[in-house]
């Protein structure tokens, strides 16, 4: 048994030292990236860049999935399971990054740029010939698009168009049958918290439905004839007041959140607003808790409306669901991260408030997706940047490919054991189903 | 024979006469005040001057009301009441409060009760009496101010009432049915150097007695458990404001209100709350759009966190319609008594933004309802004390007098003028079919389970 341990740490040494002799090239991407932000299904500089690389390794690849998404395939020299390694294309929207794109506000404050970066660099690692030979099953070496759930209307209106059916990255890939031959899947997230220290194993994420709303009043001369109008953002803002009301009432276990903007606020300030639009999600630890809390933010939405006799429009658009983080991979995950930054900078969180659609994808498979440090300031915020590049992109490109040798070597035995063992929660038709059943729309009030 | 002008002189020589005792009822008020519909110890004392007088008088009319008959000398003619209200309000840091309930005059209704016995006293100088035609009918009445909904509730869920205003009331029981003219006159603090005002008009309301149920729980260990009926009434009053800017200046919109339960101990989730509301607007039509929204928003409220609400909706009071003939005698009279400067002339629309229960009067009879200065402080707050009983108790009660004298006198021909070509905006079955309209109970479940 003691040579096939030995047999282990060589194949991650050999890939380390591809990683190692290719730092500056890996890191080189991750900043290119950065450069060329991109928001979701859009990301087609950063997408032709990640083809480009595959083809220069000689990856076999496919490209355009979910609009966007690339998918290289790894082939190891005996059969066994297949796992994913993930990396998200897209950037968030945040004006006043120092990073931002002048002319679309869009900006990586979220770190995918180091994701798509480690990725690939764990491909260079594991596509070494002795390593790859070492390992049984396939690598599906994926660029994701969309994880960050933002500009639902324009989504909506390639839902509209018949472009994608689903707002979000994984699940539309998952409804597309990108993930049916996938049995494992595992991402790398940066982070900015000093308690989740160099590397970090999580735990659970907030699962979440987003809501596209729009309040109808009537206009009129908001000075001259006020009694004629109907106020809409008089609906709105006591709409949202009436959310606070029933804040009282989220369990802190639920982790509810619910935060809404106006995306629409009225036309002209001398005119009674008739018609506001706002966007929100409701985010909870479970999917009982986030339809609980929907329920009543669609029955504060009707209030609003009510309280001054306007109209509200409601579209509930299924979001992300809940992550389950596979214990017995993480634990793996875990011992590799110890060896490569020591036990004291590996971290350990519990539940995370925030979404992700790695969610969707562990609700059908073993799946981890722990944090790398390495970055400052807030997530999302303006102010978030990466500092340490060797860290956030060649460690954790190492992380990776060590934990894929882990699952894949020896026949596969860990991986194989932890797909043998995993019940998932549910299939893909029975997460259709359920993805299908939280699309609502509803118009309640008069006219 | 004497003529108007020194039957006035008779009159006002009477009051003069009796100024002291006059304002010495007004005060003996003031330090016993009583709330609507209680009024039993000011009811007495008014009960008690009749017979010295030699009144012939009704008493219990609405539970408390005492209504005197006196008929003229001159023979048939119009039969003319000078009301003045029993109640006190409820001021608990008023300087005249009564210890125990609260009770209060911050609204003067102390001197009227003076000027309306000392009107009275000046009629029945035996040379005025004797030339006037008609019948003059002193009538102390209860509960105008609306207040204490909760307990008149109960007076009516009891059978003891069923319009929650004294003058309402009486219309309905028909002691109005044999009255053809009515008039009093209201102490003001809102004058600045006048003492007299005549005109305007006053909102016409409705009243609402609102109760939101929730669920209880624990609200630390438990508010999840729990539906926040306090919650439910915070937004509702919210969504008030916000259709603020929807309401028509010409309509005098008033919405107010007090919250009576709030909850019973800060550690539970509050699920009994309950509110008295006004809604108040310068036409009946506009009562009862107002309404409409307020009730809109109460449901609202209750969808917002899931509770439920029942709202009562009381018929309040209608606008006040001052009859221009008696108006004009009202002006004429205190113009003579206090000179031209003295007199404020409100034009018709202006209005006050109070209600009183002379408006409902007012729809159906020549009434008047001017205001008398004598009192400083914001009406219905503590500062509202009378600070010249001269002028609150003595020159109304001259005034009073003279308009009946004018009214009355040389066969009651100004009266019967009066009555003759007076429009009622509705008679006495219409209102009170308005009204009962106004009586509903509005049930609304906001839970969506």
């Amino acid at each position: 048994m003691s040579s096939s341990t030995s047999s282990k740490e060589d194949l991650k040494a050999l890939a380390f030292r591809e990683i190692d002799a290719r730092a500056d090239e890996i890191i080189g991407m991750a900043q290119s990236i950065l450069k060329n932000p991109e928001p979701g299904f859009r990301e087609t500089k950063t997408s032709r860049l990640v083809g480009e690389k595959f083809a220069a390794l000689g990856v076999p690849f496919r490209t355009g999935l979910a609009l966007t998404g690339v998918r290289g395939e790894l082939v190891g020299g005996t059969p066994g399971p297949t796992l994913a390694v993930l990396g998200e294309l897209d950037s968030l929207i945040v004006n006043q990054h120092p990073h931002a794109d002048a002319a679309t506000g869009a900006a990586h404050a979220c770190g995918h740029h180091c994701q798509v970066a480690m990725m690939l660099g764990a491909t260079m690692g594991l596509m070494q010939p002795e390593v790859l030979s070492g390992l049984s099953g396939r690598l599906v070496m994926m660029a994701v698009p969309a994880e960050e759930y933002i500009e639902i209307e324009y989504r909506d209106g390639l839902r509209r168009d018949g472009k994608i059916e689903f707002l979000g990255g994984k699940p539309e890939l998952i409804k597309l049958g990108e993930f049916d031959d996938v049995d494992l899947a595992m991402m790398l997230h940066t982070t900015s918290n000093p308690q989740e220290k160099q590397l970090c194993i999580s735990g659970t994420n907030n699962g979440t439905v987003a809501k596209k709303i729009q309040f109808l009043g009537k206009g009129a001369h908001a000075g001259g004839s006020p009694h004629l109008g109907i106020n809409a953002l008089n609906a709105a803002t006591l709409a949202i007041s009436a959310i606070h009301y029933n804040r009282e009432t989220f369990r802190d276990e639920d982790t509810i959140r619910v935060h809404p903007i106006i995306t629409k606020g009225g036309e002209a300030v001398s005119a009674v607003p008739a018609d506001i639009r706002m966007e929100t999600f409701v985010r909870g630890r479970t999917l009982e808790a986030i339809t609980d809390a929907d329920k009543k933010v669609d029955r504060a939405l009707r209030a609003g409306a009510m309280a001054v006799g306007a109209q509200v429009k409601i579209q509930t658009i299924p979001g992300y669901l809940p992550l389950i983080q596979d214990s017995a991979m993480a634990q793996v995950f875990e011992q590799n991260a110890e060896s490569l930054v020591g036990l004291e900078n590996v971290g350990h969180t519990d539940h995370r408030t925030g979404s992700t659609d790695m969610g969707d994808v562990s609700q059908l498979m073993p799946a981890i997706h722990p944090y790398v440090g390495g970055a400052t300031g807030l997530g999302h915020g303006a102010d978030y940047v990466v500092q340490d590049y060797k860290l956030a992109v060649i460690t954790a490109a190492k992380a990776l490919a060590s934990t894929a040798v882990d699952l894949l070597a020896d026949g596969a035995a860990k991986g194989g054991e932890i797909v043998g063992g995993h019940r998932p929660n549910m299939t893909r038709a029975e997460y259709l189903d359920l993805m299908r059943g939280l699309a609502k729309e509803e118009t309640f009030g008069d006219e | 024979m004497l003529n108007v002008a020194e039957l006035k002189q008779k009159a006002c020589g009477t009051i003069e006469a009796h100024r002291d005792e006059l304002t010495g009822i007004a005060k003996e008020i003031l330090a016993n005040p009583e709330v609507g519909f209680s009024e039993t110890k000011t009811a007495r004392l008014v009960a008690d001057r009749f017979s010295q007088m030699g009144i012939q008088h009704q008493q219990g009319l609405a539970l408390t009301g005492v209504k005197g008959r006196i008929s003229g000398g001159a023979g048939q003619g119009p039969r003319l009441a000078i009301l003045g209200e029993l109640d006190s309000l409820v001021v608990q840091e008023h300087p005249f409060v009564q210890g125990d309930t609260g009770a209060a005059h911050a609204c003067g209704h102390n001197c009227q009760i003076g000027m309306m016995l000392g009107a009275t006293m000046g009629l029945l100088t035996p040379e005025v009496l004797d030339q006037l035609s008609g019948e003059i009918i002193p009538f102390a009445v209860p509960a105008e101010e609306f207040i204490e909904v909760e307990r008149r509730l109960q007076l009516r869920e009891e059978g003891q009432l069923e319009l929650l205003g004294g003058k309402q009331e009486l219309i309905r029981l028909g002691e109005f049915d044999d009255v053809d003219l009515a008039m009093m006159c209201h102490t003001a603090s809102d004058m600045g150097d006048r003492k007299f005002a005549v005109g305007g008009t006053s909102n016409g309301h409705v009243v609402k007695y609102v109760e939101f149920t929730g669920r209880g729980a624990h609200a630390g260990g438990a508010p999840h458990l729990g539906i926040n009926a306090l919650n439910a009434a915070s937004f509702a009053l919210q969504a008030i404001h916000a259709n603020r800017e929807t309401h028509l200046a010409d309509d005098t919109v008033r919405i107010h209100g007090i919250i009576t339960r709030g909850g019973e101990a800060v550690s539970a989730v509050p699920s009994d709350v309950r509110l008295e509301w006004r809604v108040r607007s310068a036409s009946p039509e506009a009562v009862v759009k107002n309404s409409a929204v307020v009730d809109r928003c109460f449901r609202a409220g209750a969808l917002a966190v899931g509770a439920s609400v029942s709202i009562t909706n009381i018929p309040g009071y209608l606008p006040m319609r001052h009859d221009s003939k008696i108006q004009e005698l009202f002006r004429e009279n205190a113009t003579n008594l206090l000179g031209e400067s003295s007199i404020l002339v409100m034009p018709p629309r202006r209005n006050r933004g109070g209600s009183t229960d002379m408006g409902d009067l007012s729809q159906m009879l020549p009434v008047c309802h001017p205001y008398t200065g004598g009192a400083e402080g914001p009406g219905h707050s503590k500062e509202y004390i009378i600070n010249d009983y001269e002028q609150a108790v003595i020159n109304p009660a001259k005034i009073m007098a003279m308009v009946a004298i004018d009214l009355l006198a040389e066969g009651g021909a100004k009266g019967n003028e009066v009555v003759k070509t007076h429009r009622p905006a509705m008679r006495k079955a219409a209102y009170l079919k308005f009204q009962r309209e106004r009586a509903e109970v509005v049930q609304f479940n906001g839970s969506s389970d």
